[in-house]
């Protein structure tokens, strides 16, 4: 099994001695997430996020299937994650690595226990059709950070997505396809964003997005995820350096700001989309002339 | 046949002393005790809040066992005629009222011990040899049968502790005795062939294996969980409960299992199965007497044949020989005898089983 | 909400009958297994679990030089089995249970910060834990057994690692008219669980300094001070049965 580089002493030096001095290796703030890219593909439903150097896509699908017995009002709704050997040569396709596993249990936990998805709305005829939504993450490029960026692709994606509109007479549903109906955006109840803070320094220095090489030498790490609303969806610290309470109370305040920023950028992305896809509408679409 | 897992690591002389100390007449075991003595062991029953019948089992040398017994209700599966089967004629003949026929399915046991996967052949085997006693023992499987369209399904859960350091037979075996012993039902409330209901009062619940009288002195063992004893062969003499030095220069090694028979006419024990076990002793190497050891003076074989012939030929004490070949016929029924006749090793284990059963 | 909030209102009693701020009876047992390097056996209420460690002993080894975790430290293995009659209905758990798995990986990482790994170079130490019985603030009872059987085995730590779980009950005291948003209540049972918002923590010596944090419930952000402050008053209660545990077992 391939291993992830480590980290030589002399880096490692190096990373805390600045951040000792308040200096990061790439001169950003404590609490400064790196250049954030958000672009949406041909496809609705897909999202393409860049962090910095972390580069992840996200991929909504969604068909009709049938519901699970035991919930027969709800659709399906799956995460599933990749880790390509693109992104890092730790990463071994078909053996998820322990990283891999944290990544899509935060995700699940993030996203579908917190009911950002209505799932509800995805049901065609109860207990007989439903929609079953498919959220597919490839990481394609990984420089730390991954947790964030895959929860703002995965809630980008989401948020892009259009299910094929569908009428129910009885037990009939005729599901259009996009150029019968315009398909309709999902329903989303809130949009949690997850901010990952790392620590060093025996809990002192407190640290925004760390990207690989400061995730590297970091004691401890705490997820916090949260939606613009001021709840949080879910917090995970798996051990590491002990933390005062306090301080992770701010942590929970410095989130909420990033969250704020980043549902902001999100949704101005969206709108740019949106915008430049609805040139002429279906009006532009069924014209018969040709770009020539 | 499955081999006995762990391997110990003893050279041909250790070998050679234990198989010679147990082939004495009586033998003498490593740890003293005699050959039908059973190892100490601290148990308790009724242990956990959320099962309907538990057990844990600690023995001396450490390993330690935990089962569970699990009952839910089953939806039965359409059978054409469900009361007339000729399979199963042994005793719902007489009544016409009420006797339901258990079906093989309703049992499911399932063994974990660290360090194998479920479908190792060890955890596999034991759990075949423990279900196919549980079944072959009477009227378990129709005690579940609730009525014609439900029953209960009863799942086992064997759950070993620690590594298995011995050969973890009679040590699942007994935790599984005891947990079933104190496994109780609760009382059904509705009749006939309604969607069972039960009485939500668990002091009105029925135990699997009803304790029929106690004032009879051999009663009270009396339609019980069968036991599954591992038995091991040295010479004439015959080992119960082997440890895993003892195993290792063992020349046959049987797992029995038997019940308290229902005839109350006869109060013997009643033999249920009978497995041999392959004994790890066949794959240790032997040992070289100082005549085929040219470092001793003696003359080297030339060929491996050779020096199979020539030891063949010669039966020198203190030299270890791994065992071949199977068990002898005579020898098969004395253990038999041993463990079913009245005042036999079963009926003492059983009698000690239930008193572990009184005094919780 | 099912959960029947009206009587806790009124007498400020939960279903069990404890108050806010109790603790369900910790019963513990250490050295239970003397096959093992160490042992424990814990009750928090209803919930059960075994633990036993084996180590530091030298590693399996699998593949390229993967025994002995990083260089010049010990490897630190959890394994975690939920038996099938642990729950309310039989259910076997696979191994490769992402749940199973989340709580595995807390468990080592918080212990591997607290042991001195540093001492056992090229060495595994390994926490096997058995859950019989499940009833509620079960990562809570997984770490607490491990550091009785941890203490056990003689491994050095700097210090214990205790939990517990913290909830936070959407019944505002009316009566008594303060300006708090909710209640927080400890130790939470299976019942609770799955109608309140929680977090379990865990502190390091029953100290001020958390180590572990794990909240899976949406819960407004104000509502987590609370949370906090119960959750460590709790662990320090735990930390003290705990220790009394330790030293009734050297007497």
């Amino acid at each position: 099994m391939p291993r992830a580089a480590e980290i030589s002493v002399n880096e490692r030096e190096f990373i805390l001695q600045g951040l000792k001095e308040n200096i990061r290796l790439d001169g950003r703030p404590f609490d400064a997430f790196r250049s954030l890219e958000l672009n949406f593909g041909d496809e609705h439903g897909v999202a393409d996020v860049q962090l910095g150097k972390t580069r992840v896509i996200a991929r909504v699908s969604a068909e009709v299937t049938a519901p699970f017995v035991d919930r027969k009002f709800d659709g399906i709704f799956n995460i599933s994650t990749e880790f390509s050997p693109m992104a890092s040569p730790a990463f071994e396709i078909g053996r998820p690595t322990e990283a891999e596993n944290i990544l899509s249990r935060i995700l699940e936990k993030a996203i579908r226990r917190s009911g950002a998805l209505d799932t509800e709305s995805l049901c065609i005829i109860a207990g007989l059709k439903c929609f079953s939504l498919r959220a597919d993450l490839h990481v394609l490029d990984h420089d730390g950070g991954l947790i964030d960026a895959s929860c703002i692709a995965v809630i980008a994606a989401l948020q892009h997505f259009r299910r094929p509109d569908v009428a129910v007479e009885g037990e009939n549903a005729t599901i259009f396809s996009i150029r019968e109906r315009e398909p309709i955006p999902l329903s989303i109840l809130h949009h949690p964003i997850c901010v990952t803070f790392s620590y060093y320094n025996a809990g002192g220095i407190m640290l925004v997005d760390a990207n690989l090489a400061e995730e590297q030498v970091r004691e401890g790490e705490v997820v916090i995820t949260m939606n613009r609303h001021g709840e949080v969806c879910q917090i995970a610290k798996y051990g590491g350096v002990s933390v005062d309470a306090l301080a992770l109370l701010n942590c929970t305040s410095v989130a909420l700001e990033k969250v704020k920023d980043i549902t902001k950028f999100i949704q101005r992305r969206l709108e740019e989309d949106a915008k430049k896809r609805d040139v002429g509408g279906l009006i532009a679409e069924l014209s018969a002339e040709n770009a020539r | 046949m499955a081999p006995v897992q762990a391997q110990v690591l003893l050279s041909p002389a250790e070998l050679s002393y234990l198989h010679s100390s147990l082939s004495l007449n009586p033998p003498i075991r490593p740890d003293g005790r005699s050959p039908t003595q059973f190892r100490p062991l601290v148990a308790e029953s009724d242990i956990l809040p959320g099962a309907n019948g538990s057990a844990r089992v600690c023995f001396a040398d450490g390993t330690e066992a935990i089962v569970g017994v699990k009952a839910e209700v089953e939806k039965s599966q359409w059978r054409p005629t469900p009361q007339k089967e000729s399979a199963d004629v042994e005793m719902d003949d007489e009544q016409e009222e009420e006797p339901g026929v258990g079906e093989n399915s309703w049992v499911e046991m399932s063994i974990e011990i660290p360090g194998f996967r479920d479908d190792d052949p060890l955890p596999v085997f034991l759990s075949a040899m423990l279900t196919e006693a549980l079944l072959a023992s009477g009227d378990l499987k129709d005690r579940l049968y609730i009525n014609r369209r439900f029953h209960w399904k009863l799942y086992v859960d064997i759950l070993l502790i620690s590594p298995p350091l011995a050969y973890p037979l009679p040590l699942l075996s007994l935790t599984t005795h005891l947990a079933l012993l104190s496994a109780r039902l609760p009382a059904l409330k509705s009749e006939r062939d309604e969607d069972p209901l039960f009485d939500d009062d668990w002091e009105a619940s029925t135990p699997i294996y009803p304790r029929s009288g106690r004032q009879k002195p051999y009663s009270a063992y009396l339609d019980k969980p069968p036991v599954t004893l591992l038995v091991m062969a040295v010479g004439q003499n015959i080992i119960f409960d082997p440890s895993k030095e003892e195993l290792a220069v063992a020349e046959a090694v049987m797992a029995i299992s038997c019940a308290a028979s229902q005839s109350q006419t006869a109060e013997a024990v009643r033999l249920l199965s009978i497995r041999t076990i392959d004994p790890p002793s066949r794959l240790t190497p032997p040992g070289i007497p100082n005549l085929l050891n040219s470092a001793t003076g003696g003359v080297a074989p030339v060929s491996s044949t050779d020096a199979m012939a020539q030891r063949e030929a010669m039966s020198l004490l203190g030299v270890w020989t791994p065992p071949r070949g199977g068990i002898k016929r005579n020898l098969v029924g004395r253990v038999l005898k041993m463990v079913v006749e009245k005042g036999g090793v079963a009926e003492e284990v059983l009698e000690a089983l239930e008193k572990i059963e009184v005094e919780s | 909400m099912p959960l029947d909030t009206s009587t806790y209102a009124l007498a400020l009693l939960r279903l069990d009958g404890r108050r806010w701020n109790e603790l369900r009876r910790i019963h513990a047992q250490i050295s239970t297994q003397a096959a093992a390097d160490g042992s424990s056996y814990l009750e928090m209420g209803n919930t059960q679990v075994i633990c036993t460690v084996t180590g530091p002993a030298e590693g399996r080894n699998t593949g390229a030089g993967r025994s002995g975790g990083k260089e010049g430290e010990a490897n630190l293995e959890v394994e975690i089995g939920f038996a099938g009659f642990s729950g309310v209905d039989r259910k076997r758990r696979g191994k490769g249970d992402k749940r199973t798995a989340e709580m595995a990986h807390t468990l080592s990482t918080a212990f591997s910060s607290l042991i001195l790994m540093h001492l056992y170079p090229h060495s595994t130490i390994s926490i096997h834990i058995n859950i019989l019985s499940q009833d509620g603030s079960i990562l809570a009872a997984c770490i607490n057994a491990a550091t009785l059987a941890l203490v056990d085995a003689g491994v050095p730590m700097t210090d214990y690692l205790v939990a517990c779980t913290a909830a936070s009950s959407p019944t505002t005291s009316t009566s008594a008219g303060s300006d708090d948003v909710s209640d927080p209540l400890l130790d939470l049972n299976a019942m609770e669980e799955q109608e309140l918002p929680f977090l379990t923590l865990a502190t390091v010596g029953g100290g001020e300094k958390i180590t572990v944090l794990v909240m899976e419930t949406r819960v407004r952000v104000e509502r987590i001070e609370g949370m906090l402050a119960v959750g460590i008053e709790g662990c320090k209660r735990v930390k003290d049965i705990l220790d009394g545990v330790v030293r009734g077992f050297g007497v």
